[in-house]
């Protein structure tokens, strides 16, 4: 990696207290994330995704029992900061956020406009004229009309709420998005509409993504680089390219065998098994149970190893 | 549902709530055979005869405890028990008949009135009565000279003879008071009321009956006609629970069936069932309520029909209906459809069990409005008039200014009955809601 | 309301579309209210009638009509001196036939349904003749003025104790909201029972120990008898009349009202938008008004709605609990006298208040939720 990459995360760390237990479900994260790259973090449902990206932007819920790590954000500890200074520095300044293309992610009381010029408004004391002028700015790069800033959550469609999301991400201008499965509620063409306006934003306002998802196929549009997540933890990280053509570790292997190909014959496989609940975590490797590749050492947690210009966390590759 | 019961009882706001409920369930059943309704009614719609026994608005017997000033209870002695002196001397035409009647007194506040009731048998002549009263320390005073009826009543109270010879003190006050001292306080001790009887013949007997009225009287008190309170508050409490529950239910149940077939049916049929609804919510529910009780009946069956056929085009039916219309989208309706389950099939087994843990603490929070209900009623004087309630209580009580005569008890006993089964089914109900209702569970 | 132009610059747009937007949101109240009052009117009419129907099974309004007629003959013929000549019996022949005659005009023989939607009309503008016992404070014992007389203390009472209950409850709701588990929310939960027990009920003990131990408060009442002579004097013994009602409707209400909207805004702030609000970097307070109190609102007004309608039911005992000369005062001695006029137009006018306040609710949450269309409630 890069000596000044604009994320770098150290040993993220994120559990819960639940009342089955404590959920571990971001357990000692590292990843790093060049200037104007995008990483896509794939992983099943349930394997700490989402529980990442709220770590990453301290959207945490009430039952926190750990929260710790290290989150450079152009050489600055943003995990170091106090909720105050963070709320005023770093969010939607530094950092921003597309939701789930849910209907709650927006609120349905106020207008758009109200919802996209908020952020503006606050974090640079511009008026709301100004921030209109901005807002419709965003609207021209993501291609919806002006007039949409007047309408309110419920009169827009699907694909039109995510574009006006993503609107709202860019609008103070931020140095990381990170984007929580923006496409999973949509359908296919309005998919591929966004994801094609994502790559147009990145080349056109330079930005970096965080892109969590557990489409792989659609996501390999855009990815600069791959991290794959299992049960809390990263287990392999690597650039695109050369991930899609080779993946290292057999859960990364497992999960492109399972996506269908448009050419060729092959049948897409499947993994046997469930993934670990992130209560119960087993002892060793977590991915031993359903590994195809198991033997004697994965009993115990393999460390992350670089081959081959990748970092897979896995026995196979020790050097 | 085994794991919803032990959620409940982890409540202890339920625990409290069931045991009222319980204990209210068994005095009611107590109240029911121990007092039997004629009975009940007779004694509470009854006339003199059942009532002289007792004071007017005495405080129940239980104040005593709280008070360091001893109020007395009301004192009946008849003179034929046991333990009473009764010499019979016979003369040339008759009898004369002598009674003493000891009297222990050590309460701290004066008695509020003296009777002697006098019953006699005699064929002509009536019996000739001479009354001497003794203090404790022996001395004595005559206080009246009369003859007497079949029934004779004898007041002291109202006896300007004898009030002359007190200091102007009534009998109640004056016969109890040292007169020879300044001060007018009770003088504890005993003293004997003699009562010579002179009859005219042979067989001719005289009975009485002395009653010095407390300022206490049962465990509940008396009002201003001498009923014992007890008796409306006992009595009170199965007929407030069965019009709260019958309501509570009748209301419940239609309300369920109406939006049930206003949402299978839907169309035209929702539609105007939707429209009755609001019309209803416009509609003055009290003074439909009290038209009805004041022009037409104020039976209580009258009434509780009243309030439900007016409750059940209410809220509930709204809140019924959208669970209704989320159970019939619901995929495991159209798979029942699908496999050929019958309509009827398809409402029992899964629509209703799906709604009923929602109706349970509804209807249980509902119980205690329409109790109160039926005691609004009653203070509007809009009670059935033939039974005992607690509303009706009230209604005595107010109509008599209680509260401003200091006559506390009888407005707080009943009122205090009515918030305990309010309070009751609320904490069950609302525990019961949280329970059951996933919405407001609370992780 | 000036529809924007197109002006030369942006910024001139962005307000012109704001203007826009303001008087299409105003637009879209306007209509919702406009066919909600429709839809309201036509209800109570149908209410009313239905009352009327009610009155008349025993044809009590029957009896109200005659006696209007007869007392207007009567009056007549007393006033006339053209009568004056005639014996005793010769004028009650008269009358009678001309009381039958009047009886027939306004179609007293013809069928129960038919008589009935006569009334209908006179029953709507509370045209419902002459009390029987009852007076108004100026001597007239007309009923429409019996009523509307004493239709204002009612709505002083009831609308300030409404605010008051609104506001309380809204606020100590949304901060124990904020406040999940502490010890004041577990006590507010615990405390939640009261409200079974209605105003009336609490007004008797608050008069019990305010008034009648500590004798701090007036027993009951509007203002001081005889009334304060200034305007300031007058509105401090209103408002210390006014104290004792309030506080037993409060507690009455408060309690289930604050833990019902405390749940709603629980449930309300872990939707996904108040995540995203927290995430834009909004302050708490912004957080909490426009992201968690704003999108509950339609729900707490709807509660609020059913809570206001049920409180109406107490009116009579409330008022006559604490002696105040409104509405529901006026309709507990009117059952006392058996004075069937009022008793009815009393009914009526209970029907207006209802349709009023549903009125003004509705039309408070059109204002709050943008969601809202015609057609549905």
């Amino acid at each position: 990696m890069d000596a000044s990459p604009l994320l770098k995360v150290e040993d993220l760390v994120l559990y819960f207290r639940t009342t089955r237990g404590v959920v571990q479900a971001v357990d000692k994260v590292n990843l790093c994330l060049e200037d104007n790259h995008a990483i896509v973090i794939v992983g099943e449902s349930g394997c700490g995704k989402s529980s990442l990206a709220k770590a990453i932007l301290r959207l945490l819920p009430k039952n926190v029992q750990s929260y710790q790590g290290k989150v450079f954000l152009d050489q600055v500890d943003i995990m170091a900061m106090n909720d105050e200074e963070f709320r005023k520095n770093v969010r939607w300044q530094w950092l921003s956020m597309v939701p789930q293309a849910a209907m709650n992610s927006l609120n349905p009381v106020l207008t758009i406009g109200d919802q996209v010029t908020e952020p503006f408004i606050l974090h640079t004391s511009a008026s709301k004229a100004e921030a209109l002028l901005q807002a419709k700015k965003m609207f021209d790069y993501v291609g919806i009309p002006e007039s949409f800033l007047y309408r309110y959550t419920f009169e827009l469609s699907g694909g039109m709420r995510q574009r006006s999301a993503i609107a709202m991400s860019l609008i103070t201008m931020p140095k990381l998005i990170v984007l929580d499965e923006p496409t999973s509620a949509l359908d296919v063409l309005t998919q591929a509409n966004i994801f094609n306006m994502l790559k147009r934003l990145k080349q056109e306002l330079a930005i970096s993504f965080i892109l969590i998802t557990h489409d792989i196929a659609t996501s390999s549009e855009i990815a600069d680089s791959v991290a794959v997540m299992y049960a809390g933890q990263i287990v392999e990280i690597n650039n695109a390219t050369r991930f899609f053509i080779e993946p290292l570790h057999p859960y990364s292997r497992k999960l492109m065998d399972s996506v269908p190909r448009l050419h060729g014959d092959k049948e897409p496989d499947f993994i046997v098994g469930r993934p670990p609940s992130l209560v119960n975590l087993p002892t060793g490797c977590r991915f031993k149970d359903r590994c195809p590749d198991r033997f004697g050492k994965c009993s115990h947690e393999p460390p992350m190893t670089l081959a081959k210009d990748h970092l897979v966390k896995c026995w196979l590759y020790e050097v | 549902m085994n794991k919803s019961f032990r959620d409940i009882l982890k409540y202890p706001s339920v625990i409290v709530g069931l045991l009222i409920i319980v204990a209210l369930i068994l005095v009611s059943i107590f109240t029911v055979i121990a007092i039997p309704y004629d009975e009940a009614i007779k004694l509470w719609r009854g006339n003199e005869a059942d009532w002289y026994k007792n004071p007017k608005t005495a405080g129940p017997v239980w104040l005593n405890w709280f008070s360091r000033e001893k109020l007395p209870e009301t004192i009946i002695i008849d003179a034929d028990e046991a333990g009473i002196e009764k010499t019979i001397k016979e003369t040339q035409s008759g009898q004369i008949i002598t009674m003493s009647i000891p009297i222990r007194f050590d309460f701290d506040v004066y008695a509020e009135d003296m009777t002697l009731y006098f019953q006699s048998n005699f064929e002509e002549k009536a019996p000739f009565i001479g009354l001497k009263w003794t203090f404790p320390d022996g001395e004595e005073i005559g206080i009246g000279n009369f003859s007497i009826n079949r029934k004779f009543s004898y007041r002291l109270n109202q006896e300007r003879k004898i009030t002359n010879k007190l200091k102007g003190l009534v009998a109640s006050q004056g016969l109890f008071t040292n007169l020879k001292e300044k001060e007018n306080k009770p003088w504890k001790g005993d003293y004997t009321l003699t009562i010579e009887a002179i009859t005219f013949d042979k067989t001719a007997n005289v009975q009485a009956e002395l009653i010095i009225y407390g300022q206490l009287s049962g465990w509940a008190g008396t009002d201003t006609l001498r009923r014992d309170l007890g008796i409306a508050l006992l009595w009170g409490t199965p007929i407030a629970l069965m019009f709260g529950l019958l309501a509570a239910v009748g209301t419940s149940l239609f309300q369920i069936t109406i939006a049930g077939i206003s949402t299978w049916f839907g169309g035209w049929v929702d539609t105007l069932l939707q429209r009755i609804t609001e019309i209803n919510l416009v509609l003055p529910f009290l003074p439909m309520l009290i038209m009805i009780g004041t022009f037409y009946s104020r039976s209580i069956f009258v009434i509780l029909s009243a309030v439900i056929l007016l409750s059940i085009f209410g809220q509930g039916v709204k809140t019924f209906r959208a669970a209704f219309l989320q159970i019939k989208e619901a995929p495991y309706i159209e798979a029942a459809k699908a496999y050929g389950a019958s309509d009827i099939s398809i409402i029992m087994r899964y629509m209703i069990p799906r709604v009923l843990p929602m109706l349970i603490p509804q209807f249980i929070v509902l119980i205690p409005s329409y109790v109160f209900l039926e005691a609004s009623l009653a203070i509007l004087g809009l009670g059935d008039p033939t039974l005992p309630t607690w509303g009706k209580v009230i209604q005595d009580a107010e109509s008599n200014g209680a509260l401003y005569q200091g006559w506390y008890y009888w407005v707080i006993e009943p009122s205090i009955l009515l918030m305990l089964t309010g309070l009751a089914f609320s904490m069950v109900g609302y525990a019961l809601d949280r329970v059951f209702n996933p919405r407001l569970r609370e992780e | 309301m000036k529809k924007s132009e197109p002006l030369s610059n942006s910024r001139g747009e962005s307000e012109g579309v704001i203007q826009n937007l303001a008087l299409s949101t105003t637009i879209r109240v306007l209509k919702y209210s406009g066919i909600r009052l429709l839809s309201l009117v036509f209800t109570v009419i149908i209410g009313i009638y239905l009352t009327i129907l009610i009155a008349n099974m025993g044809g009590y309004v029957d009896t109200i009509r005659l006696a209007q007629i007869r007392e207007d003959v009567n009056m007549r013929m007393a006033s006339n001196p053209a009568f004056r000549s005639l014996t005793a019996e010769e004028r009650t022949n008269l009358a009678s036939a001309e009381i039958e005659n009047q009886a027939h005009a306004i179609g007293l023989d013809k069928p129960f349904l038919v008589r009935s939607f006569n009334f209908l009309k006179n029953a709507i503008t509370l045209n419902l003749g002459r009390a029987f016992h009852m007076v108004s404070n100026a001597g007239a014992n007309e009923v429409r003025l019996i009523i509307l007389e004493r239709l204002p203390s009612t709505l002083v009472l009831f609308a300030t104790a409404d605010i008051v209950l609104f506001f309380s409850a809204l606020f100590v709701a949304l901060g124990l909201s904020r406040q999940y588990g502490s010890f004041f929310d577990k006590l507010s939960v615990a405390l939640t029972p009261l409200s079974s027990a209605p105003g009336w009920f609490y007004g008797i003990f608050l008069i019990l120990i305010f008034a009648s131990i500590l004798k701090v408060l007036p027993f009951g009442g509007m203002v001081s008898s005889p009334p304060p002579p200034t305007r300031i004097g007058y509105l401090f013994s209103l408002l210390e009349h006014m104290i004792l009602p309030i506080a037993a409707y409060t507690v009455s209400s408060l309690f289930l009202s604050i833990f019902s909207w405390r749940t709603f805004f629980l449930i309300y702030s872990s939707e996904d938008y108040v995540d995203m609000a927290k995430a834009k970097g909004l302050m708490a307070r912004d957080i909490q008004n426009k992201y968690i109190l704003r999108p509950t609102l339609p729900t707490i007004i709807t509660s609020f709605a059913l809570l206001v309608i049920a409180s109406w039911t107490g009116a009579p005992i409330f008022e006559t609990v604490f002696n105040w000369p409104g509405l529901g005062r006026a309709l507990y001695q009117a059952v006392g006298l058996f004075d069937t006029p009022v008793i009815i137009g009393e009914t009526v006018i209970f029907s207006y208040m209802l349709m009023i306040t549903v009125f003004l609710l509705d039309f408070v949450y059109a204002l709050v939720d943008p969601r809202i269309k015609l057609g549905e409630v």
